[in-house]
């Protein structure tokens, strides 16, 4: 286990956003991801890496919900949520996007994000079965801009290229107003261009909300975040600065190990 | 893009007055067929609540019509009733029943739920046939001669008149069809939808999916059982075979032949079959081979349904 | 009778029907396991199997002939089955609940338009009875029984022992896998199809000279095989045939106390509500 002494980059001694405690989740007698002690705090990026079967996606899904650990705690905002339900955590502020961008394909983006949008608007019962869509449609607006899919709102998701469809996810997850987003592999598959675009958009993100990043791609990595973790087989071995681990003999042993070199 | 209310609204009511229209050029026996076809249309459009857009396959639906059948006939044959009461006697039977089933058989999804739904729809009709002193099971009850007819202000319709049976099939069919409309547009219809395309992802946007569905089933069931009770005050007749498994298919089928997930679909499903089965009563006594056929071949060939295809080109059909 | 001659009178009619119960279940339960698939028609081939032996029978003079033609008849049409609405919709839940609900008519209805509505008997091959000191017991049954043992361990020997058996295990395991090494994915499945469409039909041929053949008959059968397979573990043989026996069991001791009505009553919530409280997961999806 791998002492690790904070430097917390923007959130300096305030408490952390998100706390895992001992966290483990064990598949089949498999510990995909065993004793993780996990502290990220408001106003952070930080890059999750490690090579593939590290547990990253696993740790992930246990921070939303998707899975319930075998055993160990986690904490949001200073309040346990170990067994609460997904979509109760989402409320709460913990969005995600999948590995593969996933929305929905036979509706246009707007009624993707829409979708997202009343989540959050749409508060009592009533609300549920008014029907005037333009109370939606500042929120909707604001995001699609943001992500720069205004002239697509008509087009339905599944017809988008692959790097505007994780786009779309993204601004999904925005108009959920996340306290925590996590990011799964989001500049998988997308042109350099796009990726750099992507940087820009994350770290305008990171503005109001923590960003836990999961990359494989190290140039993101070092460019992008104040911080990282680096999983191996269950376990978190290093965290730190990215130039940091860039520098760690242990991680570049887990690297070098797997696949030679970094990328 | 803002739904093209102008369009949807105006094919709607253009159908509907069209409908109207209809019961001026048709022949009597006609004119009772289609009124039936416009019964079962209403259990349809419920039906396809639940199918099309909540996408969930129950086999056990003719529990909820034979709520309504029950729950509207039974205080008439014994308790003299008027039809006003009946009707929402029936609907009352039949959302309760939709509320109980709805919080059992919505912890399964899949196949299960398929299976679940349809032993509970095996259950109600078995009670049906088990109380036999009280509804008499297959033989059923008649109602002629004990209902009073609908006073709407000074006008007396009296439901043995064809034209009135005719109308009211029509007017709750309207009601329904418009509800169903207004409720798949909006945000609670969005995110059942959303539920049947990707239930995860849905989840991930903060839903919680049971709600929605029991919802789902509550309107569903009870727009089932309102055609239920329609029935048994139109047609003046109660009995077992409406709540038998039968009953529960071919809802089913109507939807799937005219295509889940639209609204008109379930109109174009029934009157096909409707027709379909009285052709072939009239030349064999294993008429239902017709519905055989008929599932198969929409299984193999038509999975979306002639309204579903007819979407994939005016997209906006809703 | 005494209760204690209505009771083991009970116990043999249910070890009886439990016998056809298992070969029945045991079909639906390999379908399950190997392909996925739920199968609302499977009642059907025991009906067919049963019409068949009937009409055999009654042609041939020789029940023998029925016993060995009648379920060869069901598996090829089982085959053509699968061949002609299995495989065009690719196995997926949601159509092959439809197209073998649309079986389930289609058959029943031909065989009510070639076979009629009324309920033919057999008389078995074997007559004559088994004195016990409560009441004689038809032989055939006894018979009956012992056949049916036989075929249940010839079909666990093929599933356990024969290359067979080995592939259908791998595909229901893992479909993938097995394909990547070289299973024959669709000859599989028609083999297991036509192997579970086998089974019920001779279900239904033994059944015949004690029960009539009727052109319903496939629907009790049905609900009750759907009971055995969810309690029993789908695609697990063992269970298969321990939960038929105890569902033999209970529907005999409770058609003596309970009318037929309101044994199918507490069948059905019983499948309802064991489905219900497992979750749901139990058909694969979840």
């Amino acid at each position: 286990m791998v002492v690790v002494a904070v430097s917390s980059p923007l959130g300096w001694n305030l408490p952390p956003l998100l706390e895992t405690v001992g966290l483990r989740r064990v598949f089949d007698g498999l510990t995909a991801v065993g004793d993780v002690d996990v502290r990220l705090y408001r106003g952070e990026i930080r890059a999750l890496i490690g090579p593939n079967g590290a547990g990253k996606t696993t740790l992930a899904s246990l921070i939303t919900g998707r899975i319930l650990p075998t055993s160990g705690r986690i904490f949001f905002n200073g309040r346990e949520i170990t067994r609460l339900q997904a979509h109760e955590r989402v409320k709460l502020g913990i969005v995600s996007t999948f590995q593969i961008p996933t929305v929905f394909r036979d509706l246009t983006v707007f009624e993707n994000v829409v979708l997202a949008a009343q989540r959050v608007r749409l508060r009592s019962p009533q609300d549920f079965f008014r029907l005037r869509e333009g109370d939606l449609l500042n929120l909707v607006q604001e995001v699609l801009d943001r992500v720069g899919l205004q002239g697509s709102w008509h087009r339905t998701a599944g017809s988008l290229p692959y790097g505007h469809q994780r786009l779309l996810e993204i601004a999904m997850a925005m108009a959920l107003r996340p306290r925590l987003l996590i990011l799964d592999e989001p500049t998988q598959g997308l042109a350099p261009e796009e990726i750099t675009g992507l940087m820009g958009l994350i770290r305008g993100i990171a503005q109001e909300t923590a960003v836990l990043l999961i990359e494989h791609n190290l140039r993101v990595v070092l460019e992008l975040s104040h911080r990282v973790t680096v999983m191996d087989r269950g376990r978190i071995i290093f965290e730190g600065t990215p130039s940091e681990a860039e520098l760690d003999p242990t991680v570049q042993q887990v690297y070098l190990g797997v696949g030679g070199g970094w990328n | 893009m803002p739904t093209p209310w102008r369009s949807i609204l105006t094919l709607h009511l253009g159908i509907l007055a069209a409908l109207g229209l209809l019961q001026f050029v048709l022949p009597p026996f006609h004119l009772a067929m289609i009124t039936r076809v416009l019964l079962f249309t209403t259990y349809a459009v419920g039906y396809n609540l639940l199918l099309g857009y909540g996408g969930l396959m129950s086999l056990g639906h003719a529990m909820f019509f034979a709520a309504g059948l029950y729950g509207a006939g039974l205080p008439v044959y014994y308790l003299g009733a008027g039809p006003g009461l009946a009707f929402l006697s029936g609907l009352m039977a039949s959302l309760l029943l939709a509320a109980l089933v709805g919080a059992l058989s919505l912890r399964t999804t899949g196949v299960a739920f398929s299976i679940v739904t349809m032993m509970f729809g095996q259950v109600c009709y078995l009670v049906t046939i088990s109380l036999n002193r009280i509804t008499l099971g297959d033989q059923g009850l008649v109602l002629a001669g004990r209902l009073a007819p609908v006073r709407v202000g000074n006008w007396i319709l009296p439901l043995n008149a064809p034209s009135v049976r005719y109308n009211l099939a029509l007017l709750l069919l309207a009601t329904v069809l418009l509800v169903t409309l207004w409720l798949v547009r909006s945000p609670f219809g969005r995110v059942l939808v959303a539920l049947r395309e990707h239930e995860e992802r849905t989840r991930l946007l903060g839903y919680d999916p049971f709600p929605y569905r029991w919802l789902a089933m509550l309107v569903s069931g009870g727009i089932s059982g309102a055609a239920g009770a329609a029935y048994a005050l139109l047609f003046s007749y109660v009995g077992s075979a409406f709540a038998a498994v039968l009953y529960s298919i071919l809802p089913l089928l109507w939807v799937l032949l005219g295509g889940a997930g639209t609204t008109l679909g379930p109109l174009i499903g029934v009157a096909f079959m409707t027709y379909a089965v009285e052709f072939a009563s009239r030349v064999t006594s294993a008429y239902l081979v017709v519905v055989g056929l008929t599932l198969v071949l929409v299984a193999i060939g038509l999975p979306r349904g002639i309204a579903g295809g007819l979407r994939g080109r005016w997209w906006w059909l809703p | 009778m005494t209760f204690v001659s209505q009771l083991v009178l009970a116990l043999l009619e249910g070890t009886v029907s439990g016998f056809i119960l298992a070969l029945m279940s045991l079909g639906l339960s390999l379908v399950f396991g190997v392909m996925r698939i739920v199968n609302v028609a499977h009642g059907e081939f025991f009906m067919l199997g049963a019409v068949l032996a009937w009409w055999i029978t009654t042609a041939t003079g020789s029940f023998l002939a029925a016993v060995i033609v009648a379920p060869l008849a069901v598996m090829g049409m089982a085959i053509a089955i699968e061949r002609v609405v299995l495989r065009p919709i690719r196995y997926s839940p949601g159509a092959t609940i439809v197209a073998t609900l649309g079986l389930l008519y289609l058959l029943q209805q031909m065989t009510l338009m070639l076979y009629g509505p009324e309920a033919r008997a057999v008389t078995p091959p074997l007559g004559g009875t088994i004195e016990l000191p409560w009441f004689g017991y038809a032989r055939y049954k006894l018979v009956l029984a012992a056949v049916a043992a036989v075929l249940l361990l010839a079909t666990w020997g093929l599933v356990r022992a024969t290359t067979l058996g080995l592939r259908m295990r791998a595909t229901q395991q893992d479909p993938e896998i097995a394909q990547a090494f070289g299973v024959p994915i669709h000859r599989v499945y028609r083999a297991a199809f036509a192997l579970g469409a086998g089974l019920a039909a001779m279900a239904g041929v033994l059944v015949v000279p004690v029960q009539q053949a009727h052109y319903l008959m496939g629907l009790d059968g049905l609900l009750l095989s759907f009971m055995v397979v969810i309690l029993g573990g789908l695609g697990s043989i063992g269970g298969t045939v321990i939960a038929s026996f105890l569902v033999g069991w209970i529907d005999g001791i409770a058609s003596i106390f309970f009318t037929p009505t309101v044994a199918r009553i507490a069948a059905s919530l019983v499948v309802a509500l064991v489905l219900v409280v497992r979750g749901g997961g139990l058909f694969g999806e979840s």
